[in-house]
């Protein structure tokens, strides 16, 4: 009996399953015939914007967020004191109607009158701006120094003076906290009362004065971004922006050609394809990352100046360029990019001289070659890098071995002084507009975290520290381009790109990103 | 005396599966703890990022119990799943088992939906190569079935998004559609579930036609065909119901191994799937979710194979048969 209750079973499911799926078949496709409303036509000209995020949200409290893509939703919800003019460097008020740098060590701020948090939480107040800037020097409720705590290293305390109005307190003279701190992440104003009020919810639920409010919040599927109808500022051009975590760039190229997202990072190596699709725009942005290879100078044969001139001169920059990259990016010839303080645009462009390599590695006592291991990430820009390197390596009868890891084990080098195993090691570190952020990592105090190459020079640790508080412009230019001569004697960072990022976007539209290509300014989003 | 002495050895045997069941579900997460002591990376570095201060990295690990003994990881892990609560992501506090919940279905739909358009397609291909054997009609099937048996899966997603959403627009490319929204929904899940079906229907048509090859030389098929019975009626009723057989227990082993598929077009489709969670999750090493994940589907793993075992042991004869002989030697 139940053999017989199981074969009817079977059968009758499997006509009720072929029924339904024909019938499920048969209504997406007469759908998509007959024009049901199916995506790619769903957000035009609707004043909505799809947008690719390469991840999901994790944490939208500043002082906790894990990266640009939090950033950029914090300070759409947000206000700072002051925020980047669109696509600049340059900063402009935002919740303060006056800020002015009264002395190295005083700021003096008014904020603007009226302003309001959503969701009932107040008026915005100068109570409110010290809240939000000193719980980055204090330990958070767990007892712990807040992760973005660096930021607001500078600072000693913020006065209240009036309701609307106060002083920001300086420990030291820091240029950098303006472009780092105020009008970054870490700048951006929360609501006292709301803090205390949501408790853990805060980073889920951002509360604001900013042009825009988190709407919704589907995890891992999107976020949607509406209008504020209190921002007293000038309104958003599109009514809602809607972020999609798509970590395919595959996906998200084919998104982009079916119409179904209106904005995306893409892979450079695809811009000419998706260039050539009807409706779509690609730009260009020379970013400001540093992209190297270097070894641990801790380790033999690589203790040598001379070994290591040796690989500078035998790596062909520009093959790895052309193979990697596409030829989309230019090359990079020392840490600080193009446009930012410190750059030092004269610095050396080691021509490739595979005789000069091989004879410097005579003169280190390594003529007969030697093995090696280069570590990278198993990305396809990083495998292909290391693929090139290996060639002109083998080139001076060195062997290199890839050793290409997933991100977790790759950052891990990061950690409980790991970094002493590493031998060659191919590093990508993103840059901030003030040239400070990129030598910090470089610093003895370093290795053993960041500074995979454990290089170590008191010299250059006294430069970074005198740049982090020197305020004239012109002298602290000298210092971060000296600092950079020190890494260049050392032949210990091999510069090969400030990458370039690749935006598509449909031709209706004019998106706002800053200079460093990671932080996009959704208030600044335009129709063309 | 002997349906019952079967009746009762298939108790005895659904208590062993079951007791069997629970230890592989123990086993299994035993060996996903241990795992994450091997692979280098520590969670709470990662999670936090770069900028993490080390009080921040020390809390974090003792949130995620990082800093507790294997054995004792493993019993409050267990501890707490029996109540319902798989732990809490540790970045945006979101409760694991609220996530696993949402993203359940998506998966479930897309793997039941795969394997049932596997089967709709894999039976019949391999039923009319079976009855023509050696014919032309045959042989193209056997390289249309190996073809699709060895095309992967994220190949087939990837040509149906560019013919099927690119060119012609006829397929959205993203996400599983609106919740509630069951016509957007199907229309999300077509290309998915065509690019995981598509390898499955090459397999499932070989395994029926060489099981209905070897069921249709049976002497009691010859019999059949002697009472005059249309051939349909001998294929069909006679001999398709015992070649499933293996197609049954073979569809329950390939749970696991859709799953594991189902990462792939989950990522490729951006579908909020479970499979795309858990890879999500490991990439970031954020452990509450994998461990989480993967306890939801060792455990619809282990209940599928179970429910095939026991279909299994109700539709053989031979099995039961087998289950009676045992209990009585036993006895004896």
């Amino acid at each position: 009996m139940p053999e017989t209750l199981f074969l009817k079973g079977n059968t009758m499911s499997y006509e009720l399953s072929r029924r339904g799926f024909l019938a499920g078949t048969a209504g997406a496709v007469g759908g998509t015939i007959l024009g049901l409303p199916w995506s790619n036509v769903l957000h035009a000209a609707d004043g909505r914007v799809v947008v690719r995020v390469e991840e999901d949200l994790k944490n939208l409290d500043p002082a906790y967020r894990s990266g640009p893509i939090e950033v950029n939703v914090i300070l759409a919800v947000g206000q700072g004191l002051v925020k980047f003019k669109p696509g600049t460097t340059e900063w402009e008020n935002d919740a303060a109607a006056d800020i002015k740098q009264v002395d190295d060590k005083l700021i003096e701020f008014t904020l603007k009158e009226g302003l309001k948090f959503t969701g009932g939480y107040g008026d915005l107040t100068a109570e409110d701006v010290k809240f939000s800037f000193e719980r980055f020097i204090k330990p958070g409720p767990d007892g712990a120094k807040v992760d973005y705590a660096d930021d607001w290293a500078a600072l000693d305390s913020v006065e209240v003076t009036g309701p609307l109005t106060g002083k920001i307190h300086l420990k030291n003279p820091s240029p950098a906290v303006w472009l780092i701190a105020l009008a970054d992440g870490s700048g951006v104003i929360i609501s006292k009362k709301a803090f205390e009020a949501l408790g853990d919810k805060f980073k889920t639920t951002p509360i604001g004065s900013g042009p825009y409010i988190l709407k919704e919040w589907v995890p891992r599927d999107h976020f949607t971004l509406a209008i504020n109808p209190d921002y007293l500022g000038e309104k958003p051009a599109f009514a809602e922006i809607v972020g999609k975590p798509i970590a395919d760039d595959k996906t998200a190229q084919l998104a982009l050609q079916a119409g179904e997202i209106d904005f995306a990072r893409i892979d450079p190596a695809v811009a000419k394809d998706i260039a050539s699709a009807p409706g779509i725009k690609v730009q260009k942005l020379s970013a400001i990352d540093y992209v190297w290879i270097g070894p641990n100078i801790e380790k033999k044969p690589f203790d040598d100046v001379r070994v290591r001139q040796a690989i500078r001169k035998a790596i062909d920059v520009p093959a790895i360029i052309a193979a990697a990259y596409n030829g989309a990016v230019e090359p990079a010839y020392a840490l600080e990019a193009p446009g930012i303080l410190g750059y030092w645009k004269d610095a050396p462009k080691n021509e490739r001289d595979i005789e000069g390599a091989k004879k410097l590695l005579e003169e280190a006592g390594q003529g007969g070659g030697f093995s090696t291991k280069l570590t990278v990430l198993s990305k396809a820009v990083a495998q292909a890098t290391a693929a090139v390197v290996q060639a002109n390596l083998a080139e001076i009868g060195i062997d290199v071995q890839i050793d290409a890891l997933d991100e977790g084990a790759y950052w891990a080098y990061g950690e409980n002084d790991a970094s002493k195993d590493l031998e060659l090691v191919l590093v990508e570190y993103r840059g901030k507009f003030d040239p400070g952020f990129q030598t910090q990592w470089f610093t003895a105090d370093q290795i053993g975290t960041w500074n995979w190459q454990r290089w170590n020079s008191k010299e250059f640790d006294d430069l970074h520290r005198q740049g982090g508080i020197e305020t004239d412009p012109k002298k602290r230019e000298q210092i971060y381009i000296d600092a950079q001569k020190l890494m260049d004697d050392s032949a210990a960072f091999w510069w090969i790109t400030h990458n370039a990022y690749t935006f598509a976007f449909k031709d209706t539209l004019s998106p706002g990103i800053l200079p460093n290509g990671n932080q996009w300014q959704y208030a600044s989003f335009k129709a063309a | 005396m002997s349906n019952n002495a079967g009746g009762a050895s298939l108790w005895r045997y659904g208590a062993f599966r079951l007791a069997t069941a629970v230890l592989v579900l123990i086993g299994s997460m035993a060996l996903l703890c241990s795992l994450t002591l091997i692979i280098p990376g520590d969670p709470a570095t990662i999670l936090l990022g770069p900028r993490a201060t080390p009080e921040s990295v020390a809390l974090l690990r003792e949130q995620m119990s990082l800093n507790l003994p294997l054995y004792e990881r493993l019993f409050v892990f267990f501890a707490n799943a029996l109540h319902g609560n798989l732990g809490v992501d540790v970045i945006s506090g979101r409760s694991v088992a609220t996530m696993v919940v949402a993203a359940l279905p998506n998966t479930v739909l897309l793997a039941v939906s795969a394997i049932g358009v596997a089967v709709l397609i894999g039976i019949p291909i391999g039923c009319y190569a079976a009855v023509r054997p050696g014919s032309l009609l045959d042989q193209a099937l056997a390289v249309v079935s190996v073809g699709m048996v060895s095309t992967p899966s994220y190949v087939v997603a990837i040509t149906l998004l560019y013919f099927f959403s690119v060119r012609l627009g006829w397929f959205p490319v993203l996400g599983a559609g609106d919740p509630g929204n069951i016509p957007d929904q199907l229309h999300h899940l077509v290309l998915p579930t065509i690019a995981l079906a598509v390898g499955w229907i090459g397999y499932i048509a070989r395994l029926v036609r060489s099981s209905l090859l070897e069921i249709l030389g049976e002497p009691y098929i010859r019999t059949a065909r002697a009472y005059g019975q249309p051939e349909w009626r001998v294929v069909m009723k006679y001999a398709l119901k015992l070649a499933c057989i293996p197609t049954v227990a073979i569809l329950g082993v390939g749970i696991g191994e859709l799953m594991g598929q189902a990462v792939f077009v989950e990522v490729i489709f951006n579908r909020p799937g479970l499979g795309s969670l858990i890879f999500d999750a490991i990439r970031n090493r954020n452990y509450p979710i994998v461990q989480g994940g993967i306890l939801v589907v060792v455990a619809l793993f282990v209940m599928i194979n179970l429910l095939v075992d026991f279909a299994y042991a109700w539709l053989d004869p031979r099995i039961r048969e087998n289950l009676g002989r045992a209990r009585a030697r036993g006895g004896a």
